[in-house]
């Protein structure tokens, strides 16, 4: 009962709390993971969670920002000895995959509301994704590294936790299309950190 | 401002640190390649022949010298190794290799690579690390690789022809590990299942 008392005063508290009825820009830096998708799945089976993620944001209106994203996510599994067949050919061992998505993206923010401290928002971001994949086997490495067309619709929400910072929450998903070298690559992405406001 | 720049360059080197790691055994770095003639009738042959030797192939013989051999203690158990997986997929081991349908050629070889590194130490010149300036080191690594080849010379080829080649690649440690050796040679055969002949 205290328990449920305490989570309905934080909560009124979160959403009655008086702020800005605008959003100020910000530079933002925060924590990200990533849950590949499709063919980067099938690659690598394990979840990223070694990322990080640097966003710049410019507000236009009182509720609408935009700027530019820097991501960083590295995908990393070892497969344990197996045989890989191609033709008459065939290899086997250890192999040791690693995928780094680097995506660099403009982009913009939505705002549903502005009026409490807690401001839920959508996004969408439009550029490009440095891909590297690395596949090692033995003393050998099989290398791609295209950059590819990347677009992230996000959801997300902002805390206001002061005059200047706010606690930033992101689900996004990020996909970067078909290239020469890779099939589609796409992965979901939940980030946390920080915005201090300009 | 200061504290925000030590605050973010944290980020940035702890990220740096939790990049995934490589191989730490040297099994990890153990692959087998195989390849075959796929126009080759291996189920309607029966009898292989092989030298008790293993070559060491230097590229530095001069004409009319003697190759060198590996150790017998050590080209014993793989010789044996071979006869067995031959064996095994219904195989009969002849003497003369005249007589026989395949002859099987082991032989290895080693490669050794050197490197150089260069270690810092800046002595109380923090600025000259900057520079490149430091203490080169040297080091290398060794590679050993064991090929196995079939020969055939029957009724089907003018001249002997290569119907299966096999090659065990891996980084050598600085004791002989003939499970490591015998391990790779199993696993040739295994990924060979079309020279099963029963």
């Amino acid at each position: 009962m205290k328990k449920i008392f305490a989570i309905t005063v934080f909560t009124l508290f979160i959403f009655t709390q008086t702020a800005f009825s605008q959003v100020p820009g910000y530079w933002s830096f925060q924590y990200a993971t990533g849950f590949g998708s499709g063919d980067l799945a099938d690659y690598i089976s394990k979840p990223s969670f070694r990322g990080g993620l640097i966003e710049y944001r410019k507000a236009i209106k009182d509720n609408v920002l935009v700027g530019a994203d820097f991501g960083w996510n590295v995908f990393y599994e070892k497969k344990e000895a197996d045989t890989y067949t191609s033709g008459t050919e065939s290899l086997s061992g250890v192999q040791y995959r690693t995928q780094n998505a680097i995506p660099i993206l403009v982009s913009a923010e939505y705002f549903l509301s502005t009026e409490n401290a807690l401001k839920p928002y959508v996004g969408l971001g439009i550029g490009t994704m440095y891909l590297e994949r690395s596949t090692d086997m033995g003393q050998w490495r099989l290398k791609e590294n295209p950059w590819s067309f990347a677009v992230k619709p996000e959801l997300g929400l902002l805390y206001e936790m002061s005059f200047s910072t706010s606690f930033k929450l992101a689900a996004k998903y990020y996909n970067g299309f078909k290239t020469g070298q890779l099939e589609n690559q796409g992965y979901f992405s939940v980030s946390a950190g920080f915005a201090f406001h300009l | 401002m200061k504290k925000k720049i030590v605050f973010y360059l944290g980020i940035i080197l702890i990220l740096g640190s939790c990049y995934p790691q490589g191989p730490e055994y040297y099994e990890d770095l153990d692959v087998v390649y195989t390849n075959y003639d796929d126009q080759y009738d291996f189920a309607s042959k029966g009898t292989f022949a092989i030298p008790d030797k293993i070559v060491k192939i230097t590229g530095e013989l001069i004409e009319g010298e003697d190759p060198e051999f590996v150790d017998g203690k050590y080209a014993g158990p793989m010789l044996d190794k071979m006869i067995e997986n031959m064996e095994a997929l219904g195989w009969t081991e002849t003497d003369d290799p005249a007589n026989a349908d395949v002859v099987l050629f082991p032989a290895v070889w080693t490669n050794t690579t050197i490197y150089y590194w260069y270690d810092y130490w800046c002595w109380y010149y923090p600025w000259y690390c900057g520079w490149g300036w430091g203490y080169p080191s040297v080091s290398s690594y060794t590679t050993g690789t064991l090929v196995m080849t079939l020969v055939a010379d029957g009724d089907d080829y003018i001249d002997p022809a290569r119907v299966w080649t096999a090659a065990a690649n891996g980084l050598l440690s600085g004791a002989v590990d003939i499970n490591r050796v015998n391990s790779s040679i199993d696993q040739a055969f295994e990924q060979s299942p079309y020279l099963n002949t029963k």
